[in-house]
């Protein structure tokens, strides 16, 4: 027996998910989270699961998990003291940004806080200019100063961040070398280490923010890791934000690849339920207490985007608007909008329903939890139209209070648009399923891809209840929902493969560049990789190494990524990789311009350590089955007397016609009429628009 | 909550239905943006984001707009408008392109591109790109000369039809490209602009399959009719009266004979607001300028618009669209430089009045109704152009570049620093963007120390810019305002910062520049550029002694500024740290 454990610390609970490799039989633990200290959490839902199965701690294999901490660290300015050093003239890049301010007419805003103040910018003389030469030569005679004023700073590390340091890095790591010698216990990234590609100031960005997070992530791991092997258990890894675990060491190279750990585990999870049900394209859907996300799997790959604002607001429209800290690391492409089960439903001055963004979050939570809120949410609305269990949920231990839910809704939405407590839900859901459709459509529609041609695969607390009324907005006729989906992420902790990316800026003309000076910049990289996976002892046969590269006609700004083939480069490749890109700007904007030079901006590695497949799989009760009725509304049909099903009971092979609800411990599944559900031998629920 | 006695705008309409609609056409909106960002060819579009989407209806009022700029607000639907009534009858496939001032453009440089969108052969409405072209032809590079009529200033195209069949019109096309400077890079723009917009018409037509064609067309209008009931009960929420500014604009560009520098002129402005209604009149203000200055109605209303925006809705709740204007009336007479005629060049009118005019709005209401508007701004876009040829690979070269300046400071809060006026949203082009692409090197951008006005709340920092011409020698030209007329304080608040432009010869010699214009810049010679800061609001003596040790600390404040403009915070802080 040979089990992989992944553990998912979010705001409210810890999930821990454990999925025995020969079988892919599933174990689930969830205990509240304890911010704290979070190794005591982690600990409990260890020691639940463990029993639970009825495993030791010897049999397991592997362990990893997903972390908030660098986005709250972020969020809640907890980070370390740190000294930025940039180009004489350009302390203030980080400042700067670029100029835009978030609201187009808000009075009241301001730019978030500059992660490094003012007082801790400095400069030194030196000038690398856009061919990489370089016009100003280092003065070291400078350094002592900047020495003395990084020590009165007071700064546990430091960005250092040159002009057009990607074409040369020289000066930085001479400054980088003098500083560390100079300063022993302060840690030193280099913008040319962290992100040698062009733009100074999400280049600065990225390289500040890991100076910020640095340290808190590293006595944060070095705490979790060692508890964790207290209890016999191997090597902590964590997941990174592109979709692949990393190893302690390599984290803490890069701190800003950990920011969004938790929603691209869930993301890989559902990556790997659908290559098990063997759908090529999967729309995976995650809805939570205060969020929801979308994103898209093509034949089996996660889409990866370099451009993401941490702590902003920005990242539901994939538009950034400057309201966080930018990074430029790769990042799983989700759509994330600010619609969850807390979401709090009103009317405006106008007279329209609004839903969100303000959540009333765990605390005091949906007014039918009865924990002392009273704003109506999403969750009083799926309780009044019979979504969700009048009486009770998670198995009984959480009482609810359907009165209360009414009252609310009647107060708060329905009085000021005429309508009951009924009416007004209704709408509310409406609103809020309108919300997350706009999420999907963004990684969908918005790419060029067409959502009828996808499954969509639905998790997280609440995904199941709204999932099949979203895919009917989108004409979506195929809807999954895995086991466990309330513990979904975690589960995709365990199926990860080990991961590293490498990136670097080459900025040339495809046609002008020959495949051997390509070939040779893979080279180094791949022999970076190869290194890597051969210190995490990965295996040969499980070593995989992936080349990708950012390509645009050269007067555009913005690169699609493309894959770049394997083995010694060529000709042919060469006009692979320029016939890959007209077809992906085709695809994305409508129209290629065949004529029209490309630029390849940035090649990219990733080296992956494969692990061996799983196969997902949820023990079957039948004497568990339970069946009862009670009323729920749906959209056509009005309100109907419904069955409701308890799902660790259905037998495989089952088939049932909607309207149906199906419950289980971590989630409910809402089917409407016009739609059945088969029950596979694994226990996946596959819903098809008859 | 709705508890007003106006006639509710979306009664009949489905409640959910009205907000699924409403933020489905924001969302296209938002989407059009982003294909035009993404497929631009020039800088100004891709990386500095000059440009604007909106969703029009049949009529060419504008129904939604993209995260764009405030300034097109008012003067994109006299656009479209004016391409209504030149072709009253579209046909599917067609796309209309046009710039003209005189009937609904802004400046020249910026190009609407207007596509009508059909659901089953009846028509919907239309969408509109607005982009600044880095060029529009005229006699400098980037089409910011400091001449005394429009036809100096450009290529200028009326409501032309320029896509037929969904295929564009080579002979219109040519005639075009031939009038403008890198003509390849004009092109790509202009398909990114005709890209955007099939966004547009896909969404608009999706929506009408949905939903149905009548029932979209009524949503759209109770659209409209929404923004209106809530802009109405923003007025009723500002006491009634009238209160009256006159503000120095610092110049148009010509240097008469004789004269040593630039002359001002002045505007005025009467705002009138009673019951749920404003007037704005500009009665009083000087006639037409000689230089590019003059700002046709539509710009000028423009600037009204937004600054009403932002004071009687700070917390952005109405959605910015036609409907919002109903209660809002802008006059001007006819011929002044706020109501500019045929042929009077407008070219810098566009940012730099509209600006200006949001500052005088702001200042007025400030009379009317205390605690809503922040102080003076830096009033300007702040423009930057170099053309010439690039040593690098003897290619002709046009580049254009923001710098943005204070934001004003506000009744609880500080100013902004360096980031745009409240007509704009532009971001900067980054250091390294503009030196792979333009053969300059920047060689500083910062803070400016002690250009915020002091005040309790200290105004917005201004930003300077320092180029160095590389390789040969270029043409150069700017525009930027407040080189002499300071951004105004409020409530004992004092003055921001002016603007400063100076040109530093290989040798040393230094030049003080007028703010709007162009010169010779010799190789090697270097561009000082400082753009204003804002103006403070409340006065110095109630600085929080923290906020000034904090502004000390981070060198926003220098000692001696400190010592000069907050003495009573400063001896505090002296005394705590003797």
């Amino acid at each position: 027996m040979a089990w992989r454990i992944g553990v998912d610390i979010g705001g409210t609970f810890t999930d821990v998910a454990m999925v025995e490799e020969e079988t892919g039989r599933i174990g689930i633990a969830k205990v509240p989270t304890t911010p704290l200290d979070f190794a005591e959490g982690v600990l409990a839902g260890l020691a639940q699961g463990l029993e639970r199965q009825g495993v030791g701690a010897d049999a397991v294999t592997l362990l990893s998990h997903a972390t908030t901490i660098v986005t709250n660290a972020l969020l809640e300015k907890k980070g370390a003291p740190c000294a930025f050093v940039g180009t004489r003239g350009h302390r203030d890049v980080l400042e700067l940004r670029r100029s835009v301010r978030i609201d187009l007419y808000d009075l009241e805003q301001d730019p978030p806080p500059v992660i490094i103040p003012r007082q801790n910018r400095f400069e030194i003389t030196e000038r690398v200019d856009a061919q990489g030469d370089v016009v100003t030569p280092l003065d070291e005679s400078e350094i002592p100063a900047l020495v003395a004023q990084i020590k009165a700073s007071g700064a546990q590390t430091v960005a250092v961040s040159f002009l057009f340091s990607f074409l040369n890095p020289a000066h930085e790591q001479r400054v980088g070398a003098l500083l560390r010698e100079a300063l022993p216990g302060v840690q030193i990234f280099l913008s040319s280490d962290v992100l040698p590609e062009i733009r100074e100031f999400e280049r600065a960005s990225t390289t500040a923010v890991c100076a910020y997070v640095g340290p808190l992530l590293e006595s944060y791991l070095t705490r979790l890791s060692s508890a964790v092997e207290g209890i016999g258990l191997p090597e902590l890894h964590v997941m990174g934000s592109s979709g692949g675990v990393v190893d302690i060491a390599e984290c803490l190279r890069m701190p800003a690849q950990a920011v969004e750990s938790g929603p691209a585990a869930g993301v890989i999870a559902a990556a790997l339920a659908g290559e098990q049900l063997g759908l090529d394209r999967v729309l995976s859907f995650d809805m939570g207490g205060t969020t929801a996300k979308a994103s898209v799997i093509v034949d089996g790959e996660i889409q990866v985007t370099a451009e993401y604002e941490v702590g902003g607001t920005s990242n539901a429209k994939r538009w950034l608007n400057g309201s966080g800290h930018p990074i430029r690391v790769p990042v799983v492409d989700l759509a994330e909008v600010s619609s969850g089960g807390g979401s709090i439903a009103w009317v405006d001055l106008g007279g329209a329903l609004k839903v969100g963004p303000h959540s009333a979050g765990s605390l005091p939570g949906p007014v039918a939890y009865g924990r002392g809120g009273d704003k109506p949410t999403v969750t009083d609305a799926n309780v009044i139209l019979g979504y969700l269990n009048p009486v009770s949920l998670l198995d009984g231990e959480l009482k609810i209070n359907r009165e209360g839910a009414v009252r609310a809704m009647e107060a708060e939405v329905g009085a000021a648009l005429g309508l009951s407590a009924h009416e007004a839900a209704q709408r509310v859901v409406q609103v809020v399923n309108a919300n997350m459709t706009q999420a999907l459509r963004i990684v969908s529609v918005e790419r060029g891809l067409d959502p009828t041609e996808f499954t969509l695969m639905a998790f997280g607390g609440a995904g199941a209840i709204h999932a099949i009324f979203l895919a009917e907005e989108l004409g979506m006729t195929s809807v999954v929902v895995p086991p466990a989906p309330g513990v979904f992420s975690a589960l995709g902790l365990v199926t990860t493969n080990l991961k590293r990316d490498w990136s670097k800026t080459v900025y040339a003309d495809l046609a002008g560049m020959t495949p051997q000076a390509l070939q040779a910049e893979y080279t180094t990289m791949e022999a970076d990789g190869l290194k890597m996976l051969e210190g995490a002892k990965v295996p040969e046969a499980r070593r995989r190494l992936v080349r990708q590269a950012d390509v645009r006609y050269r007067r555009q700004a913005y690169e699609l990524t493309v894959n770049v083939p394997e083995g010694e480069l060529n000709d042919a490749a060469m006009e692979a990789i320029a016939t890959a890109f007209h077809e992906k700007h085709r695809q994305t904007y409508g129209h290629a311009n065949e004529a029209e030079p490309i630029q390849l901006v940035n090649i990219r590695l990733s080296a992956l350590g494969l692990l061996p497949s799983l196969r997902l799989s949820m023990d079957i009760d039948p004497a568990a089955a339970r069946r009862e009725t009670r009323p729920v509304w749906f959209p056509e049909a009005g309100e109907v007397d419904c069955p409701v099903i308890w799902r660790d009971g259905i037998a495989a092979d089952a088939e049932f016609a909607g309207p149906a609800i199906v419950e289980s411990l971590d989630a409910t599944t809402v089917v409407p009429p016009g739609w059945t559900v088969k029950v596979d031998a694994d226990g996946f629920l596959h819903a098809r628009r008859a | 909550m709705a508890g007003f006695d106006t006639p509710n705008p979306t009664a009949g309409i489905d409640a959910a239905r009205f907000e699924v609609v409403k933020n489905a056409l924001i969302s296209a909106a938002e989407e059009m943006k982003i294909v035009l960002a993404k497929t631009a060819y020039s800088p100004l579009l891709k990386m500095a984001g000059d440009y604007s989407c909106g969703i029009f209806s049949a009529t060419g009022d504008m129904v939604a707009q993209g995260p764009d700029l405030p300034i097109h607000l008012g003067s994109m639907p006299d656009a479209v408008r004016s391409v209504v009534q030149t072709f009253p009858e579209p046909v599917e496939g067609e796309v209309y392109i046009h710039n003209d001032p005189y009937h609904g453009g802004s400046h020249l440089p910026d190009v609407n591109v207007v596509m009508p969108a059909f659901y089953e052969g009846r028509l919907l409405g239309y969408g509109c790109v607005r982009a600044h072209w880095p060029d529009i032809g005229g006699g400098a590079p980037g089409s910011y000369s400091a001449v005394t009529e429009i036809y100096g200033e450009g290529l200028r195209m009326p409501p032309t039809r320029i896509y037929v069949d969904g295929k564009p019109d080579e002979n219109i096309e040519r005639f075009i490209l031939a009038n403008v400077r890198a003509p390849s890079e004009r092109q790509g723009d202009l398909r990114a602009q005709v890209a955007a917009n099939r966004r547009a018409v896909d969404r608009m037509g999706a929506l009408a399959k949905k939903y149905g064609t009548d029932e979209l067309l009524r949503i759209m209008d109770a659209i409209l009719d929404y923004s209106e009931v809530m802009m109405r009960a923003a007025l009723r929420g500002i006491p009634d009266g009238t209160a009256r500014f006159v503000d120095t604009i610092d110049g148009d560009g010509i240097v008469e004979p004789g004269e040593a520098h630039d002359q001002t002129f002045k505007v005025a402005l009467t705002l009138t607001k009673t019951g749920d209604e404003i007037t704005l009149d500009f009665e009083g203000s000087d006639p037409r300028v000689k230089g590019p200055m003059n700002a046709p109605l539509t710009v000028t209303a423009s600037g009204c618009f937004a600054a009403l925006k932002w004071a009687l809705d700070p917390k952005a709740l109405i959605p910015p669209n036609s409907g919002a204007w109903r209660p809002v009336t802008v006059t001007a007479p006819k011929g002044c430089v706020v109501n500019a005629q045929e042929p009077a060049p407008v070219t810098y009118a566009n940012h730099e009045m509209s600006a200006r005019i949001s500052d005088i709005v702001f200042r007025c209401l400030h009379d009317l109704a205390p605690g809503r508007t922040p102080a003076g701004s830096q009033g300007t876009g702040g423009v930057t152009i170099f053309g010439g040829q690039d040593y690098r690979n003897g290619n002709t070269y046009i580049s254009y570049e923001v710098t943005k300046g204070g934001f004003g400071a506000r009744p609880m809060m500080d100013g902004m620093n360096g980031v745009s006026t409240c007509i704009g949203n532009m971001l900067n082009t980054p250091v390294e963007i503009m030196e792979m692409s333009f053969p300059v090197r920047i060689e500083e951008y910062t803070l400016a120390a002690d250009t915020g006005g002091a005040g309790k709340y200290r105004g917005g920092l201004g930003v300077r810019r320092i180029w160095r011409v590389l390789g040969a020698d270029a043409n150069c030209a700017t525009c930027v305002e407040r080189t002499m007329t300071p951004a105004f304080g409020l409530d004992g608040g004092r003055e921001g910062a002016c603007a400063e432009v100076t040109l530093v010869l290989p040798d040393g010699t230094r030049e003080r520049k007028e703010g709007k214009g162009g010169f010779a810049a010799p190789k090697d010679s270097l561009l000082i550029f400082q753009v204003p800061g804002s103006g403070g609001y409340g006065r110095p003596a109630e600085r929080d002694p923290e906020a000034l040790r904090a502004d000390l600390a981070a060198g926003y404040v220098t000692p001696e500024a400190a010592a000069r403009d907050y003495p009573e915070a400063f001896e505090i802080l002296n005394q705590a740290g003797a």
